[in-house]
C-alpha cells in the first residue's frame, strides 16, 4: 500500500460525497499526528457533490497533504470556485480606528434619533389630545385597559409585599431605640416618594414597555407602518399617541394605588409587630403625608411613563432584520427603560432632597 | 392638455440605499387611465421605484410629479391629500395583524371619510365582495392564506376609490386561476372606475393580459418603455429573453 515508509496514502475510488468527508478527516488527523506525509489519491473517484468538492478545494491549500485529482474533480473544483467567487461583494473589513469612528457616529445618530422621536411623540400626543383625528377609534380606552387595568393585580401584590418587607426590616431596628412611631414616617415617605413610583414604573416597563417595542418593531418589519403611511396616517399619531396618552394616565394612577397599598403593608407590620394602635398609625400617617410628597410621586410617575413609551417606541422603530430583531428590540427597550427610570429617579430624588 | 394626461412623471430619478445606487437616472411618464407595468430582473429596483413614487423613500436626485405636482418639495399635509387619492398594495400585503379583516379595510374609511360606522361596515362588505372575500369578514390576517391576504389588501387599497393604484406583485404566489381572476378584477377597475394602475409583476401571462405599456428596469436603468408591440420590435436582448422572443 505505501511505497515509502514516511508516506501515507489514502485511496478513494468511485464516489466521494458528503458522507465520506468525516471519515477522511479522521484519517488525515490521525496521520498528521504520526508526522508522515499524506497522499490522498482521488484519481479513481468520479462522483462528487458540492460539499465534497468544497472540502477537496480546501485540501488543495493544505501543505501537509498532497492531493491527486481526477480530471472530473479538477473541473468540478474550477466550477465551484468560479460560482462561489462570482459577483462577490467586496467590502473590506474596517480597521480599529474606522470602527471607533463608526461606533461614535452610531451613538451620535442613536441619540439624535431619540431626541427627534421624543419631540415628535410629544407633539403628536398633544395634537391627539385636542383632536382624535388620525387616531385609531377607541384605542386610548383599549390601551388604558391593557397598560393600566391589567397591571392592577401585579402592582397591588408587589407593592404590598415591598411595603411589608420594608417595614419589617425597619421595625426590627427602630424597636431597639423605642422609636416605633417613626416607622410611620419611614414607610409613608419611602413609599410615596421612592418605592411606589419606581416599583410601578419597573413593572410597567417590563409589561408594557416591552409590548410597545414588540408591537412597533413587528409592524415595521411586516411593512404595516409603511401601509399606514401610504394611507396618509402617521404611525406616531395612529399607534404611539394612544399609548402615550394611556400611559400618562395609567402610570400615575397605578402609582397612587401602589403608594397606598405599600403603606397598608407597613400598617400591618406596625399593628401586629410593633403594637401601634391603628388610630395612632392613621393620625401620624396623615400628618406626614404632605402634598409635596404626593407631588413628587406624581411628577416622577408621569416622567417615567413618558420614558417608557418613548424608549419602547425608539427601539421599535429602529428594528433591523426579522423575528430576531424584534426580540433584540424588546430586550433592549426593557433594559434601557428600567435603566432610565432608575437614573431619573435618583436624579430627581437628589434635587428634591436638597431643594425642598 | 398634453401635460394633463400624464398622471405621474419621473425625471432623472437616482436612488440609493446607504450609498449603493439602485436606480440610476430613471425617466418615466405614466398616463391617466392606463395599466402601466414595471418589469425587470429580481433586485432590479422595481419595489424601490414604487416606494419612491408613493413617498416612502426620498431620492438622492431627480423629480417626481404626481397629479402634476412635485411631491418632493411639498408639505406633509399636501402630500397627504395626494395619498388619499392613491391606493397601495404591498408585496407582502402589509395588513395590520392585530385587526380583523373588516377593520383593516375600514381603516382608511374611518380615518378619511365622514361616514358613520354602520355605513362604513356596508362599504367594507361591498369591497370585500369585489375581491370575493365576503366570508372572511371577521377573520384575523393570520387566519388567511397568502392569496387571501393579497385580496384583502386590495380591498383596503380600493376602499377610498383611489385614482391611482399601485401593486407590488399582485399575482406572485397565486395559482393561475386566482391570478387570472385578479387580473380581471384589475381590468375591471380600470374600465369601470377609470383607475390608473401601476403594477410590478413577473408573470408573463398576467403582463400580456393587462399591460397597456411596460417599462423594463435593468440594473437601475430604464432600458425600454412602451407597449408590448413596440417591445417586440425594439429588439432589446434582455427584453426579448424576458418574454421568450429570443
Ligand atoms: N431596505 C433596503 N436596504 C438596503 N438595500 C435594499 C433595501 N431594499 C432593497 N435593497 C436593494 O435594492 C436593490 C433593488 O431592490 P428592490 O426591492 O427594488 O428589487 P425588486 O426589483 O423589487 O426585486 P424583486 O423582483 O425581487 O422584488 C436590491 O439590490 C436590494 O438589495
Ligand atoms: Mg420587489
Amino acid at each position: 500500500m505505501s511505497d515509502q515508509s514516511s508516506k501515507y496514502r489514502i485511496v478513494v475510488d468511485g464516489s466521494f460525497t458528503k458522507f465520506d468527508i468525516g471519515n477522511m478527516k479522521k484519517k488525515i488527523e490521525n496521520q498528521k499526528r504520526g508526522d508522515s506525509d499524506i497522499i490522498i489519491d482521488l484519481s479513481g473517484a468520479n462522483k462528487f457533490d458540492s460539499l465534497s468538492v468544497a472540502f477537496c478545494s480546501k485540501l488543495e491549500s493544505d501543505r501537509s497533504v498532497r492531493l491527486i485529482k481526477s480530471p472530473e474533480l479538477e473541473s468540478e473544483i474550477a466550477d465551484f470556485n468560479q460560482t462561489a467567487g462570482s459577483d462577490k461583494a467586496e467590502t473590506p473589513e474596517p480597521d480599529f480606528t474606522e470602527k471607533l469612528v463608526l461606533a461614535f457616529y452610531g451613538l451620535f445618530y442613536h441619540i439624535r434619533d431619540f431626541i427627534i422621536l421624543a419631540a415628535d411623540i410629544f407633539y403628536f400626543s398633544f395634537v391627539s389630545v385636542i383632536s382624535s383625528k388620525g387616531r385609531k377609534k377607541g384605542s386610548v380606552y383599549e390601551q388604558i385597559n391593557l397598560i393600566g387595568n391589567n397591571a392592577v393585580p401585579i402592582v397591588f401584590l408587589l407593592s404590598f409585599l415591598i411595603g411589608l418587607i420594608l417595614s419589617l426590616q425597619s421595625a426590627a431596628q427602630l424597636r431597639q431605640f423605642g422609636a416605633n412611631i417613626f416607622l410611620v414616617d419611614l414607610i409613608v415617605i419611602a413609599m410615596i416618594t421612592e418605592m411606589g413610583p419606581m416599583i410601578t414604573a419597573v413593572i410597567v416597563a417590563g409589561r408594557s414597555g416591552s409590548a410597545i417595542a414588540a408591537e412597533i418593531s413587528t409592524m415595521k418589519i411586516t411593512e404595516e407602518l409603511d401601509a399606514l403611511k401610504v394611507m396618509a396616517l402617521n404611525p406616531l399619531k395612529y399607534v404611539v399617541a394612544p399609548k402615550m396618552l394611556a400611559m400618562t394616565l395609567s402610570l400615575p394612577a397605578l402609582t397612587i394605588m401602589a403608594n397606598l397599598v405599600g403603606i397598608f403593608g407597613g400598617f400591618i407590620i406596625a399593628v401586629l409587630y410593633l403594637d401601634l394602635s391603628p388610630n395612632i398609625f392613621f393620625d401620624r400617617a396623615v400628618d406626614v403625608m404632605s402634598l409635596n410628597f404626593w407631588g413628587q410621586s406624581i411628577l416622577k410617575s408621569v416622567l417615567f411613563s413618558w420614558l417608557i413609551v418613548i424608549i419602547g417606541s425608539h427601539y421599535g422603530f429602529r428594528v433591523k432584520g426579522g423575528a430576531e430583531g424584534v426580540g433584540k428590540a424588546t430586550t433592549a427597550s426593557v433594559v434601557a427603560s428600567i435603566f432610565a427610570v432608575i437614573m431619573t429617579d435618583a436624579f430627581l430624588s437628589l434635587i428634591f432632597y436638597f431643594e425642598f | 392638455m398634453e401635460k394633463n394626461d400624464k398622471i405621474i412623471r419621473i425625471k432623472n430619478l437616482i436612488a440609493s440605499y446607504d450609498g449603493n445606487t439602485v436606480l440610476d437616472g430613471i425617466d418615466l411618464d405614466i398616463k391617466k387611465g392606463e395599466i402601466f407595468v414595471i418589469l425587470g430582473s429580481s433586485g432590479g429596483g422595481k419595489t424601490t421605484l414604487l416606494k419612491h413614487i408613493i413617498g416612502l423613500l426620498k431620492p438622492v436626485h431627480g423629480t417626481i410629479e404626481v397629479f402634476g405636482k412635485d411631491i418632493l418639495s411639498m408639505e406633509h399635509y399636501e402630500f397627504d391629500t395626494i395619498l388619499k387619492k392613491v391606493g397601495v398594495l404591498f408585496q407582502g400585503g402589509a395588513l395590520i395583524n392585530s385587526m380583523e379583516v373588516w377593520e383593516n379595510v375600514a381603516v382608511p374609511l374611518e380615518q378619511h371619510s365622514d361616514l358613520s360606522l354602520d355605513v362604513i361596515k356596508e362599504v367594507v362588505k361591498y369591497k370585500l365582495g369585489l375581491v370575493k372575500l365576503g366570508h372572511a369578514y371577521s377573520l384575523l390576517p393570520s387566519e388567511l392564506s397568502g392569496g387571501m391576504k393579497k385580496r384583502v389588501a386590495l380591498a383596503r387599497a380600493i376602499a377610498l376609490d383611489p385614482e391611482i393604484l399601485f401593486f407590488d406583485e399582485p399575482s406572485a404566489g397565486l395559482d393561475p386561476i386566482t391570478a387570472a381572476e385578479l387580473d380581471n378584477l384589475i381590468l375591471n377597475l380600470k374600465e369601470k372606475m377609470g383607475i390608473t394602475l401601476v403594477v410590478v409583476t413577473h408573470e408573463l401571462e398576467s403582463i400580456k393580459r393587462i399591460a397597456d405599456r411596460i417599462v423594463y428596469l435593468q440594473k437601475g436603468k430604464n432600458i425600454f418603455c412602451g407597449t408590448i408591440e413596440e417591445a417586440k420590435k425594439a429588439g432589446i436582448d434582455e427584453v426579448d429573453r424576458f418574454f421568450g422572443w429570443a
